[in-house]
């Protein structure tokens, strides 16, 4: 079932390839200037290890017919959910939130690996028979299925990872051709939910979106990180400040800058010069996401390309944007560049399936 | 496809963000990202040291500790900001409104530490630290601070330092926490001793620690002082005195230099140098012995019997007194219908202008005095320096009184002869300071030269050698005849050698010369001690003056039995105790 053959390597999409080299390179070198804490210049060293790790899974998932695993998306889906819940049991609570599990020597989080459990499920969804064409029978039953996992993110709580599933829905829903009426009253049944999420919601994230809406409401406190991080990146200016120079990240005033921050780093290193080649790199990641996605003859084939890349461009632009100030703080790391073992293995295996998608698009 | 259109059209948005913050805005942030790493440390430049004049240093410097409070790094919510504050409070007993004051008085983006207290103990220093972490914004520094031999060595002379005062704050030649001179030398060298203080501008972390210096200017030390003080002469002065309120002046008549400066009581001058509280501000204040009074320049005492010298000396050189002159003095000398009393009831017998001296006969000098008349004697006390202001390079001095002629009948002024007889002895309105005496003494072991007294030789600075030095100055000349020298100097002679008022000063194997006071005051019953200020002014070796001595004592009797064994005391020291001598007789 692993083995590849000729006619399937022909049609390996290199660009996408280059791209994500890239970005697993400038990773490396950003996280190797920074002294973090207790892991020292090891966390460079680590996030390589992982993306070997990953690019394995790349492989592996290459290999793979995605329709294969779309058909078993029910069984993931459940594994997936069953690692959301065991985080209550057996987590371990980094800061106050529960996200992670230990796994011998290494600690996986759940929630990244439900994320593709989740596009894989929702493509199962609106591509079965009983539910074409896709309308509201899709939607009846997207609902629980979306609810739930959402739920239980929440809980941990991650609401940046929660927040993330409902755009990727939105595409897919999109993707499957559902009629815009149906959409807008699902956005108004969204929309109508949002005082009850409001009351939902933890102190701290509140305050996050209030910050976001007036960043100067509490310098030192909530909006320490955003003011922080827009002072990383604005001193960065044209050419960026070297590794040397760039004080805010080599002196710690940025907080969570080896992980959710990382492009503030990026940012302060390489100016706005560096920015450009970086986004350009994703830019290329989604263009030939949405490229495959277009080009697949079939609609198993274009949802889960479709799902794959609105996950990952999702993921930085919410990232990117929060990290600029453009959008409020939720911990959303940046794919492929923040440090974290199972946002690495997940980016990458969601690429391993564009690949199956690309390589399987003649068959 | 729309959702393609929507992620690249975010993606314009980042990077229309990104030019805004980066390229529009950059330089803004860069000035953020510099401010948000940058501390100022100042570091307090050594006052210079004073040294004594065989190279001794008579005050030096030591390492205190300082708490300061950084204003930008302290919280910007009040309440917050508040807490940390009190909890410095109750940590260390400031008082709370004291913190938030010397915060409030500095605009609140100052990155120069506001010094709170000084003089911190050990034990509070361990306290801030141990709290480091819930005390944002709260540092100790490392100043140096003032260091005396002991608590209150010299305090007239060399003077407290203490922050600047609000008064100097608005004369705008001081920053808030300066350390200036406030009295002594301190004050009058302030512009040399102070020097100017360094600071570093250093790169600290997120948890506020330096990471490396950016920038460093050293301090630069006040310079050097060196003064005409023999330290030892000082102490033993200071010992002497001890438990007596009243001046000592040492000065070598030959130059003019202080050798000596004594007031007591002195305060204690460590304590005003730290923190002191109100209390004890006050207490010291209040003290009716006025142990901030400098008697030295500050006190104005008649002179009693050693005015006798400018009496003589006035009427040996205006020829209305001849040392072979004669009087019967029976205890007593009635002028009209005022009896004037001799200090020794049953009187004196017969005497010669010399036994008048060495005994102090006051009876032969109210009639001498009417002779020489109020007016010649007010001219030489003048020309013998008394009455005005010795110039000496400390401030606040207190130039005396020497009488004038009273506006008498048909608006013609006058002395009156009571008023003569009195000023003859040393009494009635004249008033005169121990530094005058000092410098009227000197003139009659040199013969004459009135020397401005000298306190400091020169102010060097390392780097650049003697920056200003006093080669000396002679303000005046006595001029008397080599006739009426020899004859006053041989009445002082017998004075301490011939069973005079002054033999409690004599010193075997040493020609010790002088003139005893007894200074009536004004009555003043309080006083259990006496009413009489004791004086007592000499000279030695006789033949060729090497030094003067002053010894004040504020009613201390009479002034053969309360100063003049402590002028031998002194003498004794700088004559017969080795050490000094060396270095001070070779000189």
């Amino acid at each position: 079932m692993i083995g590849i053959d000729r006619r399937l390597l022909q049609n390996v999409d290199w660009p996408l390839l280059l791209a994500t080299a890239g970005l697993v390179a400038m990773s490396a070198t950003t996280l190797s200037t920074l002294n973090v804490g207790r892991a020292g210049g090891g966390v460079a060293l680590r996030q390589l290890g992982w993306a070997a790790l990953g690019v394995l899974a790349l492989l592996v998932v290459a290999s793979l017919d995605y329709r294969k695993l779309v058909r078993a998306a029910p069984a993931f889906y459940l594994l997936g959910l069953g690692g959301l819940a065991a985080v209550f049991a057996l987590g371990r609570s980094v800061s106050g939130a529960r996200r992670w599990i230990a796994l011998g020597p290494l600690t996986v989080q759940p929630s990244e690996l439900f994320k593709l459990c989740f596009v894989l499920m929702a493509v199962w969804i609106l591509t079965s028979r009983w539910a074409q064409p896709p309308g509201g029978s899709a939607i009846v039953m997207m609902l629980p299925v979306a609810a739930v996992p959402f739920v239980l993110v929440v809980k941990q709580p991650d609401l940046g990872t929660a927040l993330l599933l409902v755009p990727v829905l939105l595409a897919l829903l999109v993707g499957a051709g559902i009629r815009l009426k149906l959409l807008g009253a699902l956005a108004a049944a969204g929309l109508g939910t949002l005082p009850a999420a409001w009351m939902v919601l933890k102190d701290y994230q509140r305050e996050r979106i209030l910050v976001y809406l007036d960043p100067v409401r509490d310098p030192l406190g909530s909006a320490y990180n955003v003011i922080q991080a827009k002072i990383a990146i604005g001193s960065g200016q044209l050419l960026g400040k070297g590794v040397a120079g760039a004080t805010q990240s080599r002196l710690a005033f940025l907080p969570e800058r080896h992980t959710d921050f990382i492009f503030a780093v990026f940012a302060e290193t390489w100016g706005f010069v560096g920015c450009l080649v970086l986004l350009t790199c994703y830019g290329l990641l989604f263009v030939r996401g949405f490229d495959i996605a277009a080009s697949s003859r079939e609609p198993v084939g274009r949802l889960v390309a479709l799902g794959v890349t609105g996950l990952i461009a999702f993921q930085v632009l919410i990232n990117v944007g929060m990290v600029t100030g453009l959008l409020p703080v939720v911990g959303i790391p940046l794919p492929l560049m923040s440090y974290g073992g199972s946002s690495m293995l997940v980016s990458l295996m969601g690429l391993g399936l564009l690949l199956s998608v690309r390589m399987r698009q003649f068959q | 496809m729309a959702v393609f259109a929507v992620v690249v059209g975010a993606l314009f948005a980042i990077v229309g963000q990104l030019w805004y913050l980066q390229v529009l805005e950059g330089g803004r942030f860069l000035d953020a990202s510099d401010k948000n790493r940058i501390r100022v440390r100042p570091i307090a430049a050594p006052r210079g040291i004073l040294f004594d004049r065989h190279g001794r240093p008579l005050v030096d410097n030591r390492p205190a500790f300082t708490l300061s409070l950084i204003p930008r790094e302290l919280d910007r919510e009040r309440e917050r900001r508040d807490a940390v504050l009190g909890r410095v409070a109750a940590l260390l007993d400031i008082p709370f409104r004291e913190l938030v004051d010397a915060v409030e008085r500095v605009p609140p983006e100052s990155l120069m530490p506001v010094r709170v207290r000084r003089g911190l103990s050990l034990s509070d220093v361990a306290k801030v630290e141990e709290w480091k972490l819930e005390l944002p914004g709260v540092i100790v520094e490392v100043e140096p601070q003032r260091a005396y031999p002991s608590s209150r060595f010299a305090a007239h002379l060399l003077g407290y330092v203490r922050e600047a005062s609000d008064d100097q704050l608005k004369q705008g030649r001081y920053r808030r926490g300066d350390m200036v001179g406030q009295s002594g030398l301190e004050r009058v060298l302030d512009e040399h001793l102070r020097g100017r203080d360094g600071g570093e501008r250093i790169e600290v972390d997120a948890l506020g620690r330096s990471i490396r210096v950016m920038q460093a200017a050293e301090p630069n030390p006040g310079a050097q002082v060196v003064t005409t003080i023999d330290r030892r002469v000082q102490e033993t002065a200071e010992r002497a005195m001890e438990g007596k309120a009243g001046a000592v002046v040492v000065m070598d008549p030959r130059s003019g230099d202080v050798l000596a400066l004594v007031s007591t009581p002195a305060y204690e001058i460590d304590r005003f140098t730290g923190t002191i509280d109100r209390a004890a501000w006050l207490r010291v204040v209040q003290d009716p012995d006025r142990p901030l009074l400098n008697r030295v320049i500050q006190g104005q005492y008649p002179p009693g019997s050693v005015f006798k010298v400018v009496v003589t000396a006035a009427g040996l050189q205006e020829g209305s007194l001849a040392p072979m002159d004669r009087v019967h003095c029976g205890g007593a000398f009635t002028l009209g219908d005022h009896t004037f009393h001799d200090w020794k009831k049953e009187g004196h017998g017969t005497v010669d202008l010399h036994r008048a001296i060495v005994h102090s006969c006051d009876v032969f000098f109210y009639q001498a005095g009417l002779k020489v008349g109020g007016t010649t004697i007010a001219r030489y006390a003048q020309a013998f320096g008394l009455g005005r202001a010795t110039g000496i390079d400390l401030s606040g001095e207190k130039i005396g009184l020497i009488p004038e002629p009273r506006a008498g009948r048909r608006g013609r002024r006058a002395f009156l002869a009571g008023d003569v007889a009195n000023m003859a002895i040393g009494q009635g309105a004249l008033l005169v300071t121990p530094l005058q005496v000092a410098r009227a003494m000197a003139a009659v072991a040199n013969g004459g030269v009135l020397w401005k007294p000298r306190l400091v030789q020169r102010v060097e600075r390392p780097e650049r050698g003697v920056i200003w030095s006093d080669p000396g100055r002679v303000m005046g000349h006595v001029e008397l005849s080599p006739m009426v020298w020899a004859v006053l100097r041989q009445g002082l002679w017998g004075v301490v050698n011939e069973g005079g008022t002054g033999t409690a000063a004599r010193i075997p194997g040493l020609d010790v010369a002088g003139k005893t006071g007894t200074a009536q005051t004004v009555a003043n019953s309080k006083s259990e001690k006496g009413q009489d200020h004791a004086w007592f002014a000499a000279y030695a070796p006789a033949p060729n003056p090497e030094v003067v001595v002053v010894v004040f004592v504020e009613r201390g009797g009479h002034g053969g039995a309360a100063a003049a064994p402590i002028a031998r005391q002194i003498l004794n020291a700088i004559f017969f105790e080795k050490v000094a001598m060396a270095g001070f007789t070779g000189s």
